[in-house]
């Protein structure tokens, strides 16, 4: 039996600068292993073109080209946004995770039904609460895990509980579904891009005023900010950040309450998706946390903390979107719902045995 | 292989200043207040609703506390081992539709039951050689199964519901013929094999050696526990309990199964291990307090049922609960130190040199 992660550092190390030796072919192979971003973008390239392969012949229900691309994007809103929720907690390291994000989609969805279908708050304003209640949610979270030292999977499983049942139980089981709700929809519209939009397929709108912005802050946060470097480093080694004076709990906490932030937000985009406020938005089915860890883990998240990027995460959101619209199409009625399922898993499964493989023979990805 | 060989590493279980006591009290502390709680609820019950208390009312209690309690057999070893399986769902729902079309096809109680644990124990076998030997973190994997096993559910499912189960499955049941001496039998195999498992994770070296994989695997490796085994053996056995577990769910259904079943037990099951004082973190816990902890979760549900209040409160409770009992539990260990600060710095401190010893 041998020790789990063990490379011998001589190995490492010439696997570090590429030897002197070592041929193309491999270099690309280690290229690939190592560069968690380099591998997304070869797989969407393959699932793309594969797909467009397959609508060539004919084997597809309907046309997979760049317009039904850019109109699945939509999807890619809550999914990426929440994966980014996710990078944020699992980057926090001892055992981060957060289970309760789906159920905070729930219960702020319920609370902007209320604030914006029922007591007529304009939009924004209404916004601006419903994301200031998942931050609350979030706090809760943080709270527990970063100051009481519960395990993050313990406290976001009780939380998940008790939003879940508080979201359903507020409004009687039944969704909110008012006028202003119902014309919320028109946020979900794909626009035309200006400029040079005549040339490039129509792009929902979700994506400008909730996905991009979302991005390009969290991006700031972790790579442009004290907090993030923070961040990374109590991920890595608490106790050495501890001696290094950085404020281990504040920084634990934040991350939590920022994640609890961006499903405030999502909250928005899944009401105005659905047209009406449901009380099971984010848990009915498989809920909405699986598939955002899911989409952590593909992005190159390290379930240990400390290593994770933002273009992962957006990048394995593209995969999973193109792949499932294409697999949507593949397949007549549902059972392309259930291929989804597979497709999800399986890549889930390679994913994770590629990051031990690489962690083996490499050292681990970046 | 002997015992001996397991002690250092079991010893975080065991308490600090134990007169040459190397296990821990039959009972712990978290189960007698368990014990209390459930005894607490049921006496509030009685008296708020006089129907409560009797037979008819508990005995159906019991059938539900089943599938719970027995795959939380399962996933109590599993999380002692410093494990997670979160695929049990996904893996009720593959069992009891094999075997439900098995029963509408009139396949007898025994070959049925075979059947269901045998299908059962090759997808615990696929999330246990996937863990032990693939060697990633197990929240991951079974994440990645939990999709595989819903997929594989919904295909055999066939867009359709299961329709005209027969009663084979009658002596796991509600009714009469499910009862032995006034007991559902469906709880009393569960009081059985929590009983079988409660003895042989304390009293045999095999027991053992599973808390020695979750309180330090790199050390069980060093003593001669065969780590990988341990693990694999973990999830094996949590997927012959989720077949026998499908059995009772099918048992407790109408003649029709539909699409939804299994659906969120996964979460269900890790909340009754982790009410019943089993640490997340591996290497401490107890299938007795599993057992309490899916009674108390199903007392809670079936009393605001019965009080009238919505049902889905009792998820709220649930949640409350579990944070009831982890943090009795975190002050506990926490007060044992000379400071709760201090306690979780040096706390903190033995993870990371653990953690610093094993190569990377």
């Amino acid at each position: 039996m041998t020790a789990p992660t063990a490379t011998p550092p001589a190995a490492a190390a010439r696997a570090e600068n590429g030897g002197p030796g070592e041929s193309t072919g491999s270099r690309i192979v280690r290229a690939l292993l190592t560069q968690r971003i380099a591998l997304l973008a070869v797989l969407i390239v393959v699932v793309v073109v594969w797909f467009f392969v397959l609508d060539a012949g004919g084997y597809l229900t309907a046309a997979y080209d760049f317009d039904y691309m850019s109109s699945a994007l939509i999807t890619a809103v809550p999914l990426a946004m929440l994966g980014l929720a996710e990078l944020l907690v699992i980057l926090s390291g001892r055992g981060g995770i957060d289970l309760s994000v789906g159920a905070i989609v729930s219960l702020a969805g319920m609370v902007f039904g209320f604030a914006y279908g029922e007591w007529g708050w304009p939009l924004l304003p209404a916004i601006l609460l419903t994301a200031a209640f998942g931050a609350l949610c979030g706090a809760l979270n943080g709270f527990l895990v970063a100051y009481l030292g519960f395990p993050a999977l313990i406290a976001t499983l009780a939380t998940f509980y008790g939003f879940k049942s508080l979201a359903i139980v507020i409004n009687n089981q039944s969704p909110i579904s008012t006028p202003p709700i119902q014309n919320l929809f028109s946020i979900t519209r794909s626009v035309q891009l200006p400029l040079f939009g005549q040339y490039v397929p129509d792009v929902p709108l979700g994506l400008f005023t909730f996905l991009l912005p979302t991005v390009l802050v969290v991006w700031l946060l972790l790579a442009r900010t004290t907090y993030g470097r923070r961040l990374y480093a109590v991920g890595t080694n608490d106790v050495a950040g501890r001696w290094a004076g950085i404020p281990v709990r504040g920084t634990r906490f934040k991350a939590y309450l920022y994640a609890g932030l961006i499903s405030g937000l999502v909250a928005v985009v899944t009401v105005a998706q659905f047209a009406s406020a449901r009380p099971d938005a984010g848990v009915s089915g498989n809920g909405m946390a699986l598939p955002a860890i899911t989409i952590a883990v593909l992005g190159g998240v390290a379930i240990t903390g400390g290593i994770g990027r933002v273009a992962g995460v957006v990048l394995a959101t593209l995969l999973i979107v193109w792949l499932n619209a294409g697999i949507l199409l593949a397949f007549v009625g549902n059972e392309g719902s259930q291929y989804q399922l597979l497709a999800l898993g399986a890549v889930l499964i390679f994913a994770a045995l590629l990051n031990g493989l690489t962690t083996r023979r490499y050292g681990g990805s970046r | 292989m002997t015992a001996t060989l397991t002690e250092p590493p079991v010893s975080p279980a065991a308490p600090p200043k134990g007169r040459n006591r190397i296990l821990p009290s039959p009972v712990t502390g978290q189960e007698l207040v368990l014990i209390g709680v459930i005894a607490v609820i049921w006496v509030g019950l009685a008296l708020a609703t006089p129907a409560f208390l009797t037979a008819g009312s508990v005995r159906p209690l019991l059938v539900a506390t089943a599938p719970i309690a027995l795959i939380g057999v399962g996933m109590t070893i599993i999380i002692i081992t410093g494990g997670i399986d979160v695929s049990v769902g996904g893996a009720i729902m593959v069992c009891s539709v094999i075997t439900a079309k098995a029963l509408v096809a009139e396949v007898s109680l025994a070959p049925a039951v075979l059947l269901s644990v045998a299908v059962g124990g090759v997808l615990g076998l696929l999330n246990g050689v996937l863990i032990a030997y693939g060697r990633v973190h197990a929240i991951i994997i079974t994440f990645g199964t939990a999709n595989l096993f819903l997929f594989l559910g919904l295909q055999i499912f066939d867009s359709s519901t299961v329709n005209g189960i027969p009663q084979t499955f009658e002596f796991f049941g509600r009714g009469a013929a499910g009862q032995t001496l006034g007991v559902p039998n469906a709880f009393l195999i569960t009081a059985v094999v929590t009983g079988v498992a409660w003895w042989y994770l304390r009293h045999t070296a095999g027991g053992r050696h599973f808390y020695a994989v979750g309180g330090d695997a790199h050390a069980a490796r060093l003593a001669g526990v065969r780590v990988q085994r341990r693990q694999l053996l973990a999830y094996l056995v949590t997927g012959l309990l989720v077949g026998l577990a499908s059995c009772f769910v099918i048992a407790q259904g109408t003649s029709t199964l539909d699409q939804s079943v299994g659906s969120g037990k996964e979460l269900a099951v890790i909340a009754a291990v982790v009410i019943g004082g089993t640490s997340i973190m591996g290497g401490r816990g107890s299938v007795l307090g599993t057992f309490l902890g899916a009674l108390l979760v199903q007392s809670v549900t079936s009393g605001v049922t019965q009080l009238g209040w919505k049902s889905q409160l009792a998820d709220l409770f649930v949640g409350i609960f579990i944070i009831i009992a982890v943090g009795t539990d975190l002050l506990r260990q926490g007060s044992a130190g000379p400071g709760r600060a201090a306690g979780r710095v040096r706390r903190s401190l033995g993870t990371l040199t653990g953690r610093a010893r094993r190569p990377s």
